[in-house]
């Protein structure tokens, strides 16, 4: 009952980062209708960081500005350089962000090291619930979280430029045409989308590891939850993250985590396949 | 000269060279480079894959490594636990990842475009997953090593891969026979109703292609090419394991296929030659390889959307232009 | 009395709550040219999505030539001789003139040979050279097909639509944007085929319809509105009300017919 207990509140607590993650995914999918293979490693970058700015500067709370702030720098600059010249053809922007997240992680492997490294929670300290001593640390990351995903909402539905993004993601053509400026919008897609993603990275970097390969598992995760949640619906990609990581983490508590992972890709799968988007796809002409 | 002819001889000079290589290359650089010639051969097989099915059918597969390991496993385990000798455990490899192909097929093919590249990494991923756990069969990220048997053995004559020659041309001959099935596939009326699917399904349905079986048909094919990789790179390395089977070798070979030019017989060849040696040269020097082959990517989706052989088709058109002589080029059609 | 070519009883395809089709029940006879005309959203491509199957109905059911062909697949309903066009020009872009053509016609059957070449094939080469003279595209042949002017993609179009040897044709809209000289053009192409396949075609151009139908029907809100020879149509006065009061909301429903 213990082991249920905790498996599943960290399941709860590990899908709410995850959801940070994977609205990155989605906005960037919806709005520039890109498959990033790179947005794992955008993660990744985000606990390296972490990992640097207590290094350098002692302090882990400042990585909750620092790495949102380089990813969201990165985020436009990667935008700008890579995938912007290639952008109306869909399909090789796999291959480019692909190539992308080669050299995201070796440029890591090059300056972290290839070896995985672990950050201690800067709360250290436990707290009593349901019969087990729960790291105060993960509730902390859990309200970051929160608030983070709500901050998330909120600016999407009450500033001038979340409406832009909802209205690009909506019609691009009636959007250009009334005047939204449309590249911009890309960009910070994007960087937003990395912002997002890093600060995941951050959240996530003294639960997990620190690692240049960090992303790799992510990456399928988020796709799971964008796919799930339904393309385009990011309250849908955001519950859908929780509600996996929550089931993987119930069913961690009866067998082993691999097989808990097969698991929710077979679900996975019976959701693509059922879901009549696919399907139709070359009616629409 | 014209076009035709330009290619002609440039074809028979490709043979000449493919067929000196184990005599050639040793004497100019090192032996090492013929196995690496016949390595690049193999991987070329599952960019083929990739390529028969994104550049003439127009679906992208992010799941090829899944075909390729049942080829290398079904040798492997053919050979190790059932005892099979050289032939038959390459058929059990080969039928092994098409019954695999028809299968995940089946539910794949309904979908398509973002779709049916995260289906198909998907299945990847969940026997790249199983293959990890059940460790009793598949020897987890271990992997299983295996013994060759003998390749012929009549009477007293015996050959084996264990002789590098034999090996080379084993594989070169193996591989050539796929891309000449390739070549035919693609003049026939099956390839062109490919390439009609892949320019407009909703016409190829309505003059009455039946899409979504065709669609599966090209999934086996594909499935096809990448087991027989599979199957040669486990005899190629004496071994087999779960790590082939990760998304990334199938990125790897999406990458290979693209850059060399999507939609072209010769396009994986090229882009899986390219990203070897590359590999080969760099990762002697600099252990960092995966970032100049990540930088490569990019710059050739930015600068090189055809591909190599789409600058190459660009190239000779132009040359051929300026003498005068009609294109013809129909066969090195590019375009994914 | 011979069997009519097409048929439907009691059509119906709803989009969510909007009726596009509504209870049609029509009948066309045979070796007859036939025009369906009328306003906006008044659902005749939707009535041809149902006919080749691109669409399930939602009530009713379709014939052609006496047989049951509701719930068929696309690519079933071609291979009994149904074939179309699509009121955006479409044709296989990366492909020769010559291609297109070859596969039109190789589609048809059952087997396609996976490695025999496909030039190989005698009888196939003097179709698509016969067809391509017939329709005046020979000097195209080897040309890709999305370097043709507008003009000869919609050639390009009832190219194929002929070679696959159709018993019946939809054309929608097969005039549209087209120049005057290219309209006078595939008119009198029109004209010719329908002498031997019979012919439905939506058309918007009412000088086209009334210059080569035979038979004209007129929907409106996805309903026959009325039927008859263009005479009779011509001094039809709810037609003219049809036409006169037409209500805006309505695109929507061609919109949806076309997602």
């Amino acid at each position: 009952m213990e082991k249920l207990f905790l498996l599943a509140m960290n399941g709860l607590i590990w899908g709410l980062i995850i959801a940070l993650i994977a609205l990155g995914l989605a906005i960037i999918f919806g709005l520039l209708d890109i498959i990033n293979l790179a947005h794992g490693d955008f993660f990744m970058v985000g606990t390296v960081l972490a990992w640097a700015t207590l290094q350098s500067t002692g302090s882990f709370w400042l990585a909750f500005i620092v790495a949102p702030f380089i990813g969201f720098i990165l985020g436009a600059l990667i935008q700008q350089v890579v995938i912007q010249p290639i952008r109306n053809t869909a399909m090789l922007s796999i291959v480019a962000t692909f190539g992308l997240s080669l050299i995201l992680q070796e440029s890591v492997r090059i300056t972290y090291g290839p070896t995985p490294g672990r950050i201690l929670p800067p709360i250290q300290s436990t707290i009593h619930l349901f019969g087990v001593d729960y790291e105060v640390y993960r509730l902390f990351a859990a309200v970051v979280a929160i608030l983070a995903l709500g901050g998330f909402f909120l600016f999407l539905q009450h500033t001038k430029l979340g409406t832009w993004m909802r209205a690009v993601r909506h019609d691009r053509e009636i959007a250009v045409a009334m005047g939204i400026p449309a590249g911009r919008v890309y960009i910070l897609t994007f960087a937003i989308g990395f912002a997002l993603a890093a600060l995941g990275g951050v959240v996530a970097a003294p639960i997990t590891t620190v690692d240049f390969r960090g992303g790799v598992d992510i990456l399928p995760f988020c796709f799971m939850a964008v796919i799930i949640g339904g393309l385009g619906n990011l309250p849908g990609t955001a519950a859908a993250a929780v509600l996996l990581a929550f089931v993987e983490g119930v069913i961690q508590s009866v067998t082993d985590p691999t097989v808990a992972r097969i698991a929710s890709l077979v679900l996975m799968s019976a959701v693509l396949l059922l879901r009549p988007q696919g399907l139709f796809k070359g009616l629409t002409r | 000269m014209s076009a035709k002819a330009i290619e002609r001889s440039l074809w028979a000079l490709f043979a000449a060279f493919m067929i000196a290589v184990p005599w050639i290359i040793p004497a100019l650089i090192s032996s090492f480079w013929v196995s690496v010639i016949a390595e690049i051969l193999i991987w070329s097989l599952l960019a083929a894959s990739v390529n028969l099915l994104f550049g003439y059918v127009g679906l992208l597969s992010f799941g090829q490594a899944l075909y390729f390991g049942f080829g290398m496993y079904g040798v492997a385990i053919g050979i190790q636990d059932l005892g099979l000798s050289f032939w038959p455990a390459f058929a059990l490899g080969i039928v092994a990842s098409m019954t695999m192909a028809l299968v995940t097929g089946i539910f794949a093919v309904r979908l398509t475009w973002h779709y049916f590249a995260i289906i198909t990494v998907v299945f990847s991923l969940i026997f790249y997953f199983l293959a990890l756990t059940n460790k009793w069969l598949t020897g987890g990220d271990d992997g299983i090593n295996f013994a060759l048997p003998p390749t012929i053995n009549i009477g007293g004559f015996n050959k084996s891969l264990t002789d590098p020659i034999f090996q080379y041309f084993f594989v070169l001959c193996t591989a050539a026979l796929c891309f000449l099935l390739m070549h035919r596939l693609v003049g026939s009326p099956l390839g062109k109703a490919f390439l009609a699917i892949r320019d407009n399904d909703m016409r190829a349905r309505l003059i009455g292609l039946n899409v979504y079986l065709l669609r599966l048909i090209a999934f086996v094919l594909s499935g096809f090419l990448a087991g027989v990789a599979g199957g040669l790179f486990a005899f190629f390395g004496r071994y087999a394991s779960a790590t082939y089977m990760f998304y990334h070798v199938s990125g790897e070979a999406v990458v290979w296929a693209i850059v060399g030019g999507a939609g072209t017989l010769l396009g994986p060849l090229i882009g899986t030659t390219l990203f070897i040696i590359v590999r080969e040269i760099v990762s002697t020097h600099w252990e960092h390889h995966s970032l100049i082959v990540g930088t490569v990517a990019i710059l050739a989706v930015m600068f090189a959307p055809k591909g190599m052989v789409g600058l190459w088709n660009d190239f000779i058109s132009r040359i051929a232009e300026r003498s005068g002589a009609p294109v013809g080029a129909v066969e090195l059609r590019t375009e994914p | 009395m011979s069997e009519p070519t097409l048929r439907t009883e009691g059509l119906t395809k709803r989009f969510g709550g909007l009726i596009a089709i509504n209870n049609l029940s029509l009948s066309l006879a045979a070796r007859r040219l036939h025009a369906i005309i009328g306003p906006n959203g008044a659902g005749k491509t939707t009535f041809f999505n149902l006919v080749s199957g691109l669409l399930q109905p939602s009530h009713g059911r379709v014939f052609f030539q006496g047989r049951d062909i509701t719930g068929l697949k696309p690519h079933q309903i071609s291979r009994l001789g149904i074939k179309r066009t699509l009121q955006i020009k479409s044709v296989f872009p990366q492909l020769t003139v010559a291609e297109n053509l070859w596969i039109t016609r190789q589609a048809g059957r059952g087997f396609l040979h996976p490695f025999r070449a496909a030039t190989s094939d005698r009888q196939t080469r003097e179709t698509v050279e016969r067809t391509l003279a017939q329709i005046g595209l020979s000097s195209l042949a080897g040309r890709q097909a999305s370097t043709l002017s507008y003009g000869d993609v919609a050639l390009l179009e009832i190219a194929m639509a002929v070679i696959s040897e159709p018993r019946l044709l939809l054309l929608d809209e097969p005039t549209c944007g087209m120049s005057p000289a290219e309209t006078e053009r595939t008119v009198s192409k029109i004209r010719e085929l329908s002498r031997a396949v019979d012919i439905v075609i939506i058309e918007h151009d009412m000088e086209v319809v009334f210059e080569i139908a035979d038979d004209i029907t007129v929907m409106a809100q996805g309903a026959i509105l009325a039927c008859g020879s263009p005479t009779e149509i011509a001094a039809d006065e709810r037609v003219r009300e049809a036409y006169l009061g037409r209500d805006e909301d309505e695109d929507y429903v061609e919109d949806a017919a076309h997602a």
